[in-house]
């Protein structure tokens, strides 16, 4: 890592066979994918429901609730990091001292090799959320009243229209922000370095700790750098299908 | 009114936790408002590490980086919407793909570039890659499109020269734009982490978030968290105070800008 570019040795491909033969490196890839995935899953219908239930109801508090929700997104992540892990603390934490009332036995969040992905989601979760309701409520207001009026004079219920007005016009809100939450979730790493350091048993190993860890603490930027680049490989093929996909439909 | 509970309850432990004695840190099970408030931990962070210092160069940083962002990207902006050259729009295509760029694949080649420049842990070697941003210059873009030709037009007849053009006429119309990133800014410049983290080795040097992390593994005492709690509030409230400040403006901004 601390080679100077000069002295650097061309190795070939080998850098590239070991991240793709090398139990962990694969391990965070995994990881990763597992993720985003329910990331992407848990974080977008919600962000949906709660803008459209910030949006049509016209209650007074919205603009403060909208307020609050974005709030979370400001505070630096360590922040978060430092309340998430008192919350999560077995014995001093309010999290488990509620399940304990209802009688659930506590998943054990961050200790447990199960449950620690699933822990570090809800977190993200919990910080972004704000953002994409903010993007979703103001795609909702570019949906013209007109086309609410026609589906309701022929008869549509609140539930169909939902699903057959709203959810198609606001296709092009909704791509960004399901682009968004994948760009941001490969991204992560704050909360990996300073909550599990990839632990317990490489449960929430994610690619970009595994690249910083290979090259700071283990010195290897050549195997790094390959890592690196596959990611960004990745990354341009998901973003080349949503693309197309937002394309073939506009 | 139940979706706003969400957000806010783990903010309430916070808060709470930072006014608990260390006695009552360590109780089983948690208590859910102080029973002896103090704010005593508030004095212990600044004890267990640099924190007055480490703020000022929080400061510093997201300070010169977001005005250096906010000046590179109204002219880049400028550039890309109002004049024509062979070559442009692929040029502004290349420029917005590095916004989807995780910063997590620079980080290695960057670390080496920066380092060969001789600036590892220093305070330019981490302002430098931050001087200019993909996603502002996309921003100015979008909202100086807006901006009738014209406009521009008869300035030019008139003899302005074209900074003039640039302060005189475009500035102005831009204050949604400028607050929202300049917020953006501050907020991404404030809160980074990882690059911080890889290119600086002197912890008198260390921004805010860096410190904090500091002060979170000087102790793993239940008793300590209050230290840390009352840390981590402290650390947040520049971004939060200026959010408040600006919040309208920021949060239409941000929404015009994912309305393609």
């Amino acid at each position: 890592m601390l080679t100077p570019l000069g002295d650097m040795k061309w190795t070939g491909v080998d850098n590239y066979v070991s991240v793709f033969t090398g139990s962990t490196h694969l391990t965070a890839f995994i990881n990763t994918a597992v993720y985003v995935g329910l990331s992407v899953l848990i974080t977008v219908p919600m962000a949906l429901l709660i803008a459209m239930l910030l949006y049509f109801p016209r209650l007074r508090g919205r603009g403060v609730v909208q307020v609050i929700l974005f709030s979370t997104y400001v505070i630096p992540t360590v922040a978060i990091v430092i309340i998430w892990s008192q919350l999560y603390s077995p014995q001093y934490g309010p999290v488990d001292s509620i399940l304990h009332l209802f009688g659930i036995a506590s998943p054990g969040w961050l200790s447990n090799p199960n449950a620690a992905l699933i822990s570090l989601i809800i977190f993200n979760v919990w910080q972004m959320l704000g953002y994409y309701v903010v993007l979703l409520v103001a795609g909702l207001t570019q949906i013209p009243q007109e086309v609410y009026e026609a589906a309701r004079l022929d008869g549509a219920s609140a539930f169909q229209q939902a699903v057959s007005v709203t959810i198609p016009l606001l296709r092009s809100s909704l791509v960004f922000v399901i682009l968004m939450t994948v760009v941001n979730s490969i991204q992560v790493f704050d909360p990996v370095y300073l909550l599990t350091q990839g632990g317990p048993v490489n449960s929430t190993l994610v690619l970009s700790f595994d690249i910083q860890r290979t090259a700071f603490q283990n010195g290897l930027a050549g195997e790094a750098s390959a890592m690196a680049f596959s990611l960004l490989l990745f990354i341009a093929l998901v973003g080349g299908t949503l693309a197309a996909a937002s394309r073939r439909h506009t | 009114m139940v979706v706003a509970a969400v957000p806010l309850f783990p903010l309430y432990w916070l808060v709470i936790s930072s006014l608990k004695s260390p006695q009552e840190m360590g109780a089983i099970p948690p208590t859910w408002w102080p029973t002896d408030l103090t704010f005593s931990a508030y004095g212990r962070v600044f004890e267990v590490v640099p924190f007055a210092q480490s703020f000022l160069n929080s400061a510093l940083i997201a300070g010169v980086c977001s005005t250096s962002v906010l000046v590179t990207s109204i002219l880049a902006g400028y550039v890309f919407a109002k004049y024509r050259f062979r070559g442009r729009d692929t040029i502004f295509w290349l420029v917005i793909g590095t916004m989807f760029l995780p910063p997590i694949v620079t980080l290695v080649p960057l670390y080496k570039l920066i380092t060969s420049m001789g600036l590892s842990d220093s305070y330019l070697g981490v302002m430098l890659p931050w001087l200019a941003n993909a996603f502002g210059i996309f921003l100015m873009r979008q909202f100086i499109q807006d901006i009738p030709d014209e406009l521009i037009d008869a300035a030019r007849v008139d003899g302005a020269s074209e900074f003039r053009i640039l302060l005189s006429i475009i500035v102005p119309l831009l204050k949604t734009p400028i607050i929202t990133l300049l917020v953006f800014a501050v907020v991404y410049y404030w809160n980074n982490f990882l690059w911080p983290l890889s290119i600086l080795q002197s912890p008198d040097k260390y921004p805010i978030v860096l410190t904090l992390s500091r002060l979170l593994s000087y102790s793993t005492s239940v008793q300590y968290q209050s230290v840390v709690m009352a840390g981590a509030i402290i650390a947040s409230l520049p971004t939060i105070v200026l959010f408040l400040l600006a919040q309208r403006v920021f949060v239409q901004g941000i929404a015009r800008s994912g309305v393609k």
